[in-house]
Formats: C-alpha cells, sequence, structure tokens
C-alpha cells in the first residue's frame, strides 16, 4: 500500500533559539521551500529565511503621496465648480485645505500598507493544511515549528524526517492536505 | 531595544502562563458579577444618551444652554475632551512602541480599546451639534442632485476628517495588533461558537515567519505613522480655536498645549481602566507594580508640561499687550468662571504633585484618585478655554452667560454610556491584554537573565 501524499513535514521546537538555530541549518543542508511558525515575531528570523521584502514600507509612501494629491484635487475641483465667495477671501486657501491634505495623506498612507500586508499574506484565509496537523495549535502558545515543505527540490520523506530529527526537534509529524 | 534592568514582567511565569492568564478572561471569564452590574450602569447611561439625542433632534439644539455669545458650549468642550481621553491609547501604544519600551505591552491593547470608545463618543458631538444632524453626510464631496459641495475651507470640514482619519486609523492599528491574539484565543477555545467567533476575526492567523515580517513592517509603519496623528489632530482641533476671533484662544502654544494637555488626560485614564481591569481580572502578573510606577511617572510628566502651557498662556496674554487677551485672562481668574479656571489648577496639579513619591505610585488607591481628579480637571478646563473666551468678548453688546440645562448634563453622562458599554464588552469577549507581545518581552527578559 501506497503511503497517502503528504505536503511537507512539521518539526516542534521548544523556544525561539532553537528554532532560528534550526532555520539556519535547514538553509545550510540546502533547503529552499521552509517556513518558521512562532507564537511572536522573532528577532533575526527574516534573516535567516532571507526575506527581503520592502514592498510594505514603499506602499506606506505611495499612499501617502496618492491620498494627499487626491485629496487636493477634490478641494480644488469643489471651490472651482462650486465657487463660495467669503468677502473675497482666495477660493484656493492652501492654509486651510492643508488640515484634510494631511489627515487624508494619512489615511492613505496607513490603509495601503495595512491592506498589502493582508493581501501579500494572503489573509484572510480561514483554513489551511497546517492547522490539521495535531500539534500545530500550539504555534500561537509556547512552541515554535519549522516546516519543510515537500516540493522542496531536497525534500526526502524519511531523509528530511531524520533531518528535523537531527535537528532536536521535539516531535516531527507529516503535514496532509 | 532599550531594556530596563529590572525585568518588568515575573520571570517565574512561562509562555504558556501567558497565553493562559491573558487568554482565560475572554473564555472563562472572571468578574461576571461586577461586570455585569457596571454593563446594566453604562447601559443605563446609553438609554439617557439616545433619549437626550432624540430630544435634541425633536427640539433642535435651543434644548441646550448655548446661545449667543456662548454658541459653543458642552458639544464643543465635551469633543475635546473625549478626543483627549483617547489619545493616550496612541500614544502608549504607537510611540512606545517604536521607543521599544517594553512596558508599553501590558497596556496598549485596552489603552487602544479605550482610544476607540473616546473617539465615538467625541465624534458623535460635531454631529449632533449640527442644527440639522440627519443632514451630517453634506459633509462628504459626493456628487450631490443639488450640485453643491462642501466648503473645504471651512474648520467643520477639518473635523469630520480629522476625526474620520483618527477613527479608522485607530481601529486598523488595533485591529491587526489583535489578530496574532485573536488566533491564539481561537486555538485555546474548546466551545465550538467560540472557535468559529475568533477564527473568523483572527483571519486564518498561522503566526508564519513571512507573514510576521509584512505583519511587523506594517504594525510598525501605522505606529510611526499614528505618532504624527495624534499631533495633527489635537492640533486640529486647537486651530479651531484659533479660527475664530475670541480673545483667549490665540496662544500660538495651542497646538502643543492641546496636545499635551489629551495626553494628560489620557494617561490618567488608563492609568485607572488599568487598575481596575487588573483587580477585578486577577492580572497583577501582568501589569505589575512597576507598570503602574512607570505609567504614573508619565502621567507626572506629562503634567508638568500641560502647567507650563497654562504659565505660558497667561504670559503670553500680557506679552502680547492686547487689552481684550489680558481682560480675559482677568476674567478667567476672577470672574463669574472662575471657579473653572481655579478649579482646573486645583484637579489637575495639586494632587498630580503626590506622583513625585514612589509610595503614591505604587499605591492603587491613591494612583486612581489622582487619576479621578486630572480627568476631572482637564474636564473643567476645556469648559474654562471655552466658555471664559465667549461669555465676555470685544463688545459689551455681545457679554453674556453660559447656563447649561438638564439636556447638556444628560447627551453628556450619556456619552459616558456610549464609551463604557462597547469596553465593557471588548474587555469581556476579546484578550484586553496583548498576548504576544508579553510574551516576546518575557521571553526577552528570561533570556537577558539566564545570560547575566
Amino acid at each position: 500500500m501506497a503511503e497517502p501524499p503528504i505536503l511537507g513535514l512539521l518539526g516542534e521546537f521548544g523556544t525561539a533559539d532553537a528554532l532560528l538555530g534550526a532555520v539556519k541549518r535547514a538553509r545550510e543542508a540546502g533547503y529552499q521551500h521552509i517556513d518558521a511558525f512562532s507564537p511572536y515575531p522573532v528577532e533575526g528570523m527574516a534573516e535567516a529565511l532571507s526575506i527581503r521584502d520592502h514592498r510594505i514600507g514603499w506602499l506606506s509612501v505611495i499612499g501617502g503621496a496618492v491620498g494627499i494629491a487626491a485629496t487636493l484635487a477634490v478641494q480644488v475641483f469643489v471651490n472651482f465648480d462650486y465657487p463660495i465667495e467669503v468677502g473675497g477671501r482666495p477660493l484656493i486657501a492652501l492654509p486651510a485645505f492643508f488640515v484634510v491634505d494631511f489627515e487624508l495623506m494619512i489615511l492613505c498612507a496607513v490603509l495601503f500598507p495595512i491592506i498589502g500586508m493582508l493581501w501579500m499574506n494572503r489573509l484572510p484565509r480561514l483554513h489551511h493544511p497546517l492547522f490539521g496537523t495535531p500539534r500545530f495549535s500550539l504555534a500561537s502558545d509556547d512552541r515554535f515549528f519549522l516546516y519543510i515543505e515537500a516540493d522542496d527540490p531536497k525534500f526526502d520523506r524519511d531523509g528530511t524526517r531524520g533531518f528535523l530529527g537531527s535537528l532536536g526537534a521535539w516531535s516531527i509529524e507529516a503535514v496532509r492536505p | 531595544m532599550a531594556s530596563t534592568s529590572r525585568p518588568i514582567l515575573p520571570l517565574d511565569q512561562s509562555l504558556h502562563d501567558v497565553s493562559v492568564e491573558i487568554g482565560r478572561v475572554p473564555l472563562r471569564f472572571p468578574a461576571r458579577v461586577p461586570w455585569l452590574i457596571a454593563l446594566i450602569f453604562s447601559l443605563a447611561l446609553l438609554l439617557l444618551f439616545f433619549v437626550s439625542v432624540t430630544w435634541l433632534m425633536t427640539w433642535g439644539v435651543g434644548v441646550w444652554g448655548l446661545n449667543i455669545p456662548v454658541n459653543w458650549a458642552f458639544a464643543i468642550h465635551l469633543y475635546v475632551w473625549w478626543l483627549g481621553l483617547g489619545h493616550a491609547g496612541t500614544l502608549i501604544s504607537a510611540m512606545l512602541l517604536l521607543m521599544g519600551q517594553d512596558w508599553r505591552n501590558s497596556l496598549n491593547r485596552f489603552a487602544e480599546a479605550m482610544t476607540l470608545c473616546a473617539v465615538v463618543c467625541a465624534g458623535i458631538y460635531p454631529i449632533i451639534h449640527l442644527g440639522r444632524p440627519w443632514f451630517f453626510y453634506w459633509m462628504f464631496p459626493y456628487p450631490a442632485t443639488m450640485g453643491v459641495w462642501p466648503q473645504f475651507r471651512s474648520p467643520l470640514e477639518w473635523d469630520i476628517w480629522a476625526v474620520l482619519t483618527y477613527l479608522t486609523v485607530s481601529l486598523l492599528f488595533w485591529y491587526i495588533g489583535l489578530i496574532p491574539d485573536l488566533a491564539t484565543v481561537r486555538d485555546r477555545a474548546k466551545k465550538r461558537g467560540w472557535q468559529v467567533f475568533f477564527g473568523i476575526f483572527a483571519l486564518g492567523w498561522r503566526g508564519s515567519a513571512r507573514h510576521w515580517a509584512r505583519w511587523q513592517k506594517a504594525y510598525r509603519t501605522t505606529a510611526a505613522i499614528a505618532v504624527p496623528l495624534v499631533v495633527s489632530v489635537h492640533s486640529e482641533v486647537s486651530l479651531l480655536f484659533a479660527s475664530g476671533q475670541v480673545p483667549g484662544w490665540h496662544s500660538t502654544i495651542f497646538p502643543p498645549y492641546f496636545v499635551l494637555g489629551a495626553a494628560f488626560s489620557g494617561f490618567a485614564m488608563v492609568a485607572m481602566i488599568a487598575l481596575v481591569v487588573r483587580h477585578f481580572f486577577g492580572l497583577k502578573e501582568i501589569v505589575t507594580d512597576q507598570h503602574m510606577d512607570v505609567l504614573a511617572k508619565v502621567l507626572l510628566a506629562s503634567g508638568l508640561m500641560t502647567a507650563y502651557g497654562y504659565v505660558f498662556e497667561v504670559f503670553d496674554a500680557f506679552y502680547s499687550g492686547d487689552a481684550r487677551e489680558i481682560a480675559t485672562t482677568y476674567d478667567r481668574f476672577f470672574g463669574m468662571y472662575a471657579w473653572s479656571f481655579w478649579g482646573a489648577v486645583l484637579f489637575n496639579f495639586v494632587p498630580l504633585q503626590g506622583l513625585w513619591f514612589k509610595r503614591v505610585r505604587r499605591s492603587p488607591v491613591l494612583l486612581f484618585l489622582i487619576g479621578t481628579s486630572v480627568v476631572i480637571g482637564m474636564w473643567l478646563e476645556r469648559y474654562m478655554i471655552l466658555v471664559t473666551s465667549l461669555y465676555k468678548d470685544f463688545l459689551v453688546s455681545s457679554f453674556g452667560e453660559y447656563h447649561t440645562t438638564f439636556w447638556d448634563w444628560g447627551t453628556y453622562l450619556g456619552t459616558i454610556g456610549l464609551f463604557f458599554t462597547p469596553f465593557l464588552l471588548f474587555i469581556r469577549y476579546i484578550p484586553s491584554i496583548s498576548i504576544f507581545e508579553d510574551k516576546e518581552v518575557l521571553a526577552r527578559e528570561k533570556k537577558e537573565a539566564r545570560h547575566g
């Protein structure tokens, strides 16, 4: 009987340092498709997994620019389209516009990165195969998991299981679709 | 990262203890009876709010005590006061996050919730003080069949956009900070209903390192933007005053003075709420005496800065040499509403001096009383700034008096219900202290303790 297909192997670790060490050794061993799960962001993990993603920051900059430009455009437009003359005061009154400009610049500079973050993380996604793994619920409590995907070129069911064991994983579970 | 020499959280607890201790609050609520009493009380106030607003909508703003010349009365006074209370939540959360102050992690979550509830109360005032509140949507630039557009040179537009932005940003900041904790509670929940409830709102958070990396960038970016936002929102409020002609509203210190006063009252409110929450939920291991000590020091510092604003405002009036400015200052000292000025000075700054002493800072009862005094003091200050300037300005013909009515108070006390009802629901159903951030601090502190 052939074994049912699996998506990957999940190794459990007790501390953030153990996980960080395991990730580094997995990278050294040549694994590419790996991910780490932790109850809180672990310092140095992004570097260990060589995650270099600056898009969030740029989204904020773009959002701010779009926000202020669009608000200014709307304000100028409505003052031309429906001019309200008040004692000869200028219609395009930049100082009076500035508060709203600034607020909407801020609003867009926050909305863009947050929406971008959710979109890039592919959230909301209420179900994921990892949730089917019994011990994975501890990833939000006090355990740290290293996940090696089955589509990794170096993945080999028994070899990878042995490798995770050699890293000192407390438990090793197969993730099924 | 600034690490304190002494750990802020007791080191004899494990990461799992933190999940259990905070996560149990929504799942197996500890303080049912006090919570229920508080909820009934605040629902009664909320009812009063609805009655008052219905009365207002039926008869118009004439049911309030405002008049000419005092046409900015309770509505603007309480708008400023509520908004100010809210600001401390953002400052604790955002500014202290960026400064790497670990002690913030036990306080930020409910401080942010407090911000949200306070901003709702504040935001309701500019709407209901419109003559015809049901047309509030005219403030949005939409292509109306009437062919008119809103007047963007008007401070009313500043208000709506400032409050709307502040509300949205506070909500998003609070929510994305909450997602990982919702996931924690989702995974701890035993009952199906809770699993579904937290499951949906946790958006399927898994704690992946890639997600964390992006999340952290987005969270910190929002925090970095939220700090100037707070400053801009309350500066905007002070500019509302400056765009009026009335004496007493033109001191150049107004924007920082307003922002600091707001932070001052808000820190007092956070301290009070923190004391009550930790007392009833038994969270002394998470919100420790040391947290309260640091918070009390911040309260003292922001209070002294606000006091500087008082001094400078008076100085500014005399330095200007403007007769009417000086007369308004005398009216504040000795006039009909002098009680509001001296009351503000008394309540804001006299009990505050107790916070120089460590024993007072670490005494829950005294700190709570000082917090109450500050909240009352800032209430009086906002009243003083409004009424003492308006009731006597340039011409004798526009001198007048202001007296509050029952409906002024009804609406105000009602907003207290509007504040506490959602807040009580929040501390009941949602982890009111940040679980993952406290774990992060605890893990770091343990590591430091191990390595000396």
